[in-house]
C-alpha cells in the first residue's frame, strides 16, 4: 500500500535526480527482481484483500455459526473461532485493521521526522533539541514505548497510531539530518544559492529528493515495525480491543484454542508472515537497487 | 578508555534524566485518580484524603519527583498501590524469571547469529547458501511472538517434548527449569539471530576481499585459521554493534514471550501495572528498561573497541 503508492513519486522528482522517466524505470527495475516481484505480489494480494473486505465479506467480521473451533472447511480456510466466526474473514479484517494502522501512522512519521531532522535550518538550538529528542525516542525499546503511550491513552487506535509514530520519528530524523549534512556543501547546492534560489526551495527541490530512496525503503522498514507493534500490544491486551479483530488480536485468542484449533492460530500467523515477508522483500529490491545505481 | 566513558557520560546521564522525568510524568497525565482506584469508588472524601497524602499525591508534583529520584538513588522504590506491597519486593520477586529469560536468549541470539552468520558467509556451495539465505529471510520476516507460536505447536502440541507454559525457576532445579526456558528463549533470540547472522555474513564477505586475507592464504595458513582469525575477528565489529543495540528489543520482546509462555516475569508485572494504573511500579519498570538498554550499547561499544585496536575509544570520538 503506502509503499507501492509511493513509487510512481521519484518520477516527479526532475533536477538532481536523473530524469522523470529514468527514476520510474529504477523503480520498475526493483520489481522485476525476484525479490522485488514477489515482495509486489504478495502485498498486492494482501492489500486487495484487505481493502476490498467489506466486499468480499458482506457480512463483516462478526457472523457467528454453531460450529464453533471446526477444523478448516472450504469456506473457512482456517477454521472457526470459540463462536464460531470464520477466522479467515476475521485475519482478512485484522489485516485491513494493521493495514489502516500503517497508512495513518507511517506517512505522518515520515514527514514529521523529516521536519524534526531539517529544523537545523531553521534554528540551531531548535535543532539541537530536535536532535535529543529523537535520541532519547531511540532509548525507548518498542513495546516499552507502546506501552508508555498506552499508558497515557488507554489502549485502542489513538494509542496504536501515536505509538507507531513516535517509534517510526527517529530513523526519518536522522535520515533528513544525514542527508541535509552530506548534500549542504556540495556544488550544485552553492551554485543554486549563487543564482539567488531561496533557502526553502533548494532544500525541498535540490536536497530532499536525493533522501527518495533511502525513505522508501525507510517507509517499509517502518510499516514492518509498525505491524509487530500493533501485535505485540495486542497480544498482551493494550493493543486493538475485541471484538474488533487485528492480527494481534487473532493470535492473542488463537494462541488459547492451540489444542483444539491449531489453524485459529495458525491461519492469523501465517497471513502476517506473508504480510512482513513482502514488505522485507520489496524493501531489499528498493535497497539494492540503491546500491547499484 | 576513560577518557571515552567521561565523553559518553553526558549524553547518557541525559538520557536517564530525561528518561526518569517521563516516566515519571506519563501516568499523572492520565485521567482518573488513582487514590480511587486503590480505595474503591465508594470511599468518602476523607479517606481519598488519607489515602492521597498517604501517597504523597497532595504534595507538588516538582517534590513527588525529587522524592521518588531520591528513593530510587537510595533503593527506596516506595510501595505500589494497588498490591499495598514495597515496589522493590515486587519487583524482586519477578526479576530472576525475566534475567534467566534475558541472559539464556542473549546467549543464543549471539552463538547462533554468528554461527549462522559464519555458515552462510564461508559455505562454497550455492544449495547450501541459497537455503541458509531463505531461512535467514524466514527468521527476519518472523518477530519473537510468531517464531514462539509456531514453536510451541511444534514442540510441545504436534510432538509434545517441550513443556509450553508456566516456568519452574533454574536455581529450584536446573534440569527441569531449563526445559521450561529453551522455548521461550529461542523464540526470543532467533529473530534477533537472523538480523546478527545476515550482518556478520555480509561483513565477513567484505572482509574476505581484503590484502590480509591474500596474505594468509599465501602463506599457507589454513582455512578455518584464516576465517577464525583473520576474517572473522576483523568482521565482528558491526555485528557487535548491533547485539548491543538489539538487546533493548530483546526486553521488549521478552514482555510478549512472557504472555504467551505464561511466565510470571517483568513484562506481565509492567502490562498489570498499567492495567491496574499503578504508577510507582510501572515508572521504575519503564525506567529500567531503558536504563539497561543504554548500558547495553555503551558495553558494546567498548567491546568494539577490546576486538579492533584501531579503533582508540577516547580519540576517534
Amino acid at each position: 500500500m503506502t509503499a507501492i503508492d509511493e513509487k510512481p513519486a521519484p518520477g516527479r522528482m526532475s533536477p538532481p535526480l536523473r530524469g522523470g522517466r529514468a527514476g520510474l524505470a529504477r523503480y520498475s527495475r526493483a520489481l522485476r527482481t525476484p525479490r522485488g516481484a514477489a515482495g509486489a505480489i504478495l502485498l498486492l494480494v494482501l492489500v486487495t484483500l484487505a481493502v476490498a473486505a467489506p466486499l468480499l465479506f458482506p457480512g463483516g467480521y462478526d457472523v457467528q455459526s454453531r460450529d464453533a473451533l471446526a477444523l478448516p472447511t472450504w469456506s473457512a480456510p482456517f477454521g472457526t473461532d470459540e463462536v464460531g466466526r470464520n477466522v479467515f474473514v476475521r485475519a482478512v479484517y485484522g489485516t485491513r485493521t494493521d493495514l489502516s494502522l500503517v497508512a495513518i501512522a507511517v506517512p505522518i512519521a515520515a514527514v514529521v521526522g523529516t521536519l524534526l531532522g531539517l529544523l537545523g535550518i531553521v534554528n540551531r538550538t531548535a535543532g539541537n533539541l530536535a536532535q535529543r529528542f529523537l535520541d532519547l525516542i531511540m532509548g525507548f525499546p518498542s513495546l516499552v514505548l507502546g506501552i508508555c503511550v498506552t499508558l497515557v491513552l488507554g489502549p485502542g487506535w489513538p494509542a496504536l497510531v501515536l505509538a507507531m509514530t513516535i517509534y517510526a520519528l527517529p530513523a526519518f530524523g536522522r535520515l533528513a539530518r544525514a542527508t541535509l549534512l552530506s548534500q549542504e556543501n556540495r556544488d550544485y547546492v552553492s551554485a543554486a544559492r549563487m543564482l539567488g534560489v531561496s533557502r526553502s526551495r533548494i532544500m525541498g527541490r535540490h536536497i530532499l529528493p536525493h533522501t527518495l530512496d533511502t525513505m522508501v525503503a525507510q517507509m517499509v522498514v517502518a510499516a514492518v515495525a509498525s505491524i509487530y507493534l500493533e501485535s505485540s500490544l495486542s497480544i498482551v491486551g493494550l493493543g486493538v480491543q475485541p471484538p474488533e479483530p487485528s492480527l494481534g488480536v487473532l493470535l492473542n485468542n488463537g494462541a488459547r484454542y492451540m489444542e483444539d484449533q491449531p489453524f485459529y492460530v495458525l491461519g492469523p500467523a501465517l497471513v502476517l508472515f506473508l504480510l512482513v515477508l513482502g514488505f522485507s522483500l520489496l524493501a531489499d529490491a528498493v535497497t539494492d537497487k540503491g546500491n547499484k545505481a | 578508555m576513560l577518557t571515552y566513558l567521561v565523553r559518553r557520560l553526558p549524553s547518557v546521564a541525559f538520557l536517564l534524566v530525561a528518561t526518569s522525568i517521563v516516566a515519571f510524568a506519563l501516568p499523572r497525565l492520565t485521567p482518573g485518580d488513582p487514590a480511587i482506584a486503590v480505595a474503591g469508588p465508594d470511599a468518602s472524601p476523607e479517606t481519598l484524603e488519607l489515602i492521597r497524602h498517604e501517597m504523597g499525591l497532595d504534595r507538588p508534583p516538582i517534590a513527588q519527583y525529587f522524592a521518588w529520584v531520591g528513593g530510587i538513588l537510595t533503593g527506596n522504590l516506595g510501595m505500589s498501590f494497588t498490591t499495598s506491597r514495597p515496589v522493590a519486593e515486587l519487583i524482586g520477586s519477578r526479576l530472576a524469571s525475566t534475567l534467566e529469560l534475558a541472559i539464556v536468549a542473549g546467549v543464543l541470539m549471539v552463538v547462533i547469529g554468528i554461527a549462522l552468520g559464519v555458515a552462510t558467509a564461508t559455505t562454497r556451495r550455492p544449495l547450501v547458501r541459497a537455503v541458509l539465505d531463505a531461512a535467514n529471510s524466514a527468521l527476519l520476516a518472523a518477530p519473537p511472538f510468531l517464531t514462539g507460536l509456531f514453536l510451541i505447536l511444534l514442540l510441545g502440541i504436534f510432538v509434545p517434548i517441550l513443556p509450553i507454559s508456566g516456568e519452574v525457576s533454574l536455581f529450584e532445579d536446573p534440569i527441569i527449569g531449563i526445559q521450561y526456558l529453551i522455548l521461550p528463549a529461542l523464540a526470543l533470540a532467533l529473530p534477533q539471530a537472523a538480523s546478527i547472522g545476515r550482518l556478520v555474513a555480509t561483513s565477513m564477505r567484505t572482509t574476505a576481499e581484503e590484502d590480509f586475507v591474500d596474505l594468509a592464504t599465501a602463506k599457507g595458513v589454513s582455512r578455518s585459521r584464516i576465517v577464525r582469525r583473520h576474517i572473522l575477528r576483523n568482521s565482528m565489529g558491526p555485528a557487535l554493534v548491533t547485539i548491543g543495540l538489539r538487546f533493548g528489543e530483546l526486553l521488549a520482546g521478552a514482555i510478549v514471550i512472557e504472555a504467551i509462555f505464561a511466565r510470571h516475569g517483568l513484562g506481565s508485572l509492567a502490562v498489570t501495572s498499567v492495567q491496574t494504573r499503578d504508577y510507582l511500579v510501572i515508572q521504575v519498570l519503564i525506567l529500567g528498561a531503558v536504563a539497561i538498554a543504554v548500558l547495553m550499547q555503551v558495553l558494546t561499544d567498548i567491546g568494539v573497541a577490546a576486538l579492533d585496536p584501531r579503533i582508540r575509544l577516547g580519540a576517534s570520538a
